[in-house]
């Protein structure tokens, strides 16, 4: 019950440790929850987190119920499938709201093999739109006359708002965002320090998420 | 994001505890804690903190800053200073809060403790209210929150960044439409006006 032996990651050689994957996962989540758009997928982590719960679930049925450490346990794990819960939905949410345009970036990316969505996601993707444009025929299209038939999809995307102000926190020192001014086209450039905290457009921060050189807040 | 939800992130904090039980370490998910051992001192995530407290198992040890004086001095710094002052906790009022509401008994003074860091955050939001104001009026599109805690910022979420975000569509919009300008901006201030009511 008490060993919670190192854990590999199928992907890469390094052993990375239980404590560390929960970091992870709730940064992924906190980033996710706060970022207009959707952001690349952290299937290895989610994946390894659920084998952990499993094989931790599996001990705690062996402990008598009530063992106080079996209480423990359970609240963590309880915790812990909370953010993988609310991590996926946050996602699916995501992906229902901005299907279209999201179906049409990822296929560009799978060809460069920087996908954002899991194998499952997509498929989600595929099927939900598929779905979306049986109901809108069956309902309304196929009882129009022949010329008013056509259904443009891509006419019906709806586009995250990648302007939108955001709160963030530096996690690393960088030099020289430039911040875009439309307005007045003039270019603004900022430093961040490490630690210090903004608010400012999405746009030019997004791969600074990506990376992990910035944290939502 | 939802209050709980920053309160849930709060509560992975490191506090202090005296159990009253004695047992062998616990090895969990996030890292082990223990061993337990009855009168003597651990530090486990707050979260284990308060569930011990609530089945009776633990003292809460008030952290270092959770004191009269310390907190008197923070207010009294952030009185005087125009700019957020940076306060002993990422999340002070999830942990006072937390603490507070189910370990009253193991804190000193708590309800003198409640009334000042109740005043601190009055002090922090209505500094908070007057910089968004400045911000706003500035027009401007950046802005820098250094020491702001994840509660306080999350605080303003609903109404900050929207109201930047219409402030950037109805400069662009102007930009586009320079003639129409004038008319556009009265236009704008009504709609901002009635929005706030």
């Amino acid at each position: 019950m008490d060993e919670i032996s190192d854990i590999v990651v199928s992907d890469e050689e390094e052993e990375i440790t239980a404590d560390v994957v929960l970091k992870t996962l709730q940064t992924a989540w906190q980033n996710e929850r706060l970022a207009p758009e959707i952001l690349p997928h952290n299937n290895d982590m989610v994946e390894c987190m659920l084998g952990q719960i499993q094989h931790m679930e599996r001990n705690i049925n062996k402990l008598p119920k009530t063992d106080l450490r079996a209480s423990i346990h359970k609240m963590e794990l309880s915790r812990i499938k909370f953010i993988i819960c609310n991590y996926l939905r946050t996602r699916l949410n995501k992906i229902e709201k901005y299907c279209i345009h999201i179906m049409n970036d990822e296929k560009q990316r799978i060809e460069t093999g920087t996908n954002y969505l899991t194998l499952a996601e997509f498929k989600y993707t595929q099927e939900y739109i598929a779905n979306m444009e049986g109901h809108l025929k069956k309902v309304v299209l196929d009882k129009m006359p022949g010329n008013m038939k056509s259904l443009e999809m891509n006419k019906m995307a709806v586009y995250p708002n990648l302007l939108t102000h955001i709160f963030l926190k530096a996690n690393t020192s960088i030099n020289g965002v430039v911040l875009e001014d439309l307005v007045a086209d003039q270019d603004e450039e900022i430093d961040l320090e490490e630690g210090s905290q903004h608010i400012l457009q999405y746009k030019p921060i997004a791969d600074l998420v990506k990376n992990g050189k910035v944290q939502l807040v | 994001m939802d209050p709980y939800e920053i309160e849930f992130i709060g509560e992975n904090r490191i506090s202090s505890i005296i159990p009253n039980f004695t047992y062998d370490k616990i090895y969990l998910i996030c890292g082990e804690f223990g061993p337990f051992r009855a009168g003597l001192p651990l530090n486990v995530p707050l979260w284990l903190a308060i569930m011990l407290k609530q089945k009776q198992k633990c003292r809460i040890v008030p952290p270092e800053w959770m004191d009269i004086d310390v907190l008197q001095n923070i207010k009294e710094e952030e009185k005087r200073s125009r700019f957020f002052t940076k306060m002993p906790n990422e999340h002070y009022m999830v942990e006072a809060k937390l603490i507070l509401g189910v370990a009253a008994e193991d804190v000193p003074n708590a309800a003198e403790i409640k009334t000042i860091i109740k005043d601190i955050w009055d002090i922090r939001m209505s500094k908070l209210r007057t910089s968004m104001d400045a911000l706003m009026k500035s027009g401007g599109s950046y802005g820098r929150l250094d020491h702001l805690t994840m509660m306080e910022i999350n605080s303003v979420k609903p109404l900050l960044p929207s109201a930047m975000d219409e402030l950037y569509k109805i400069k662009m919009m102007t930009k586009r439409a320079p003639t129409a300008a004038n008319l556009n901006n009265s236009t704008f201030s009504q709609s901002g006006s009635s929005q706030n009511t």
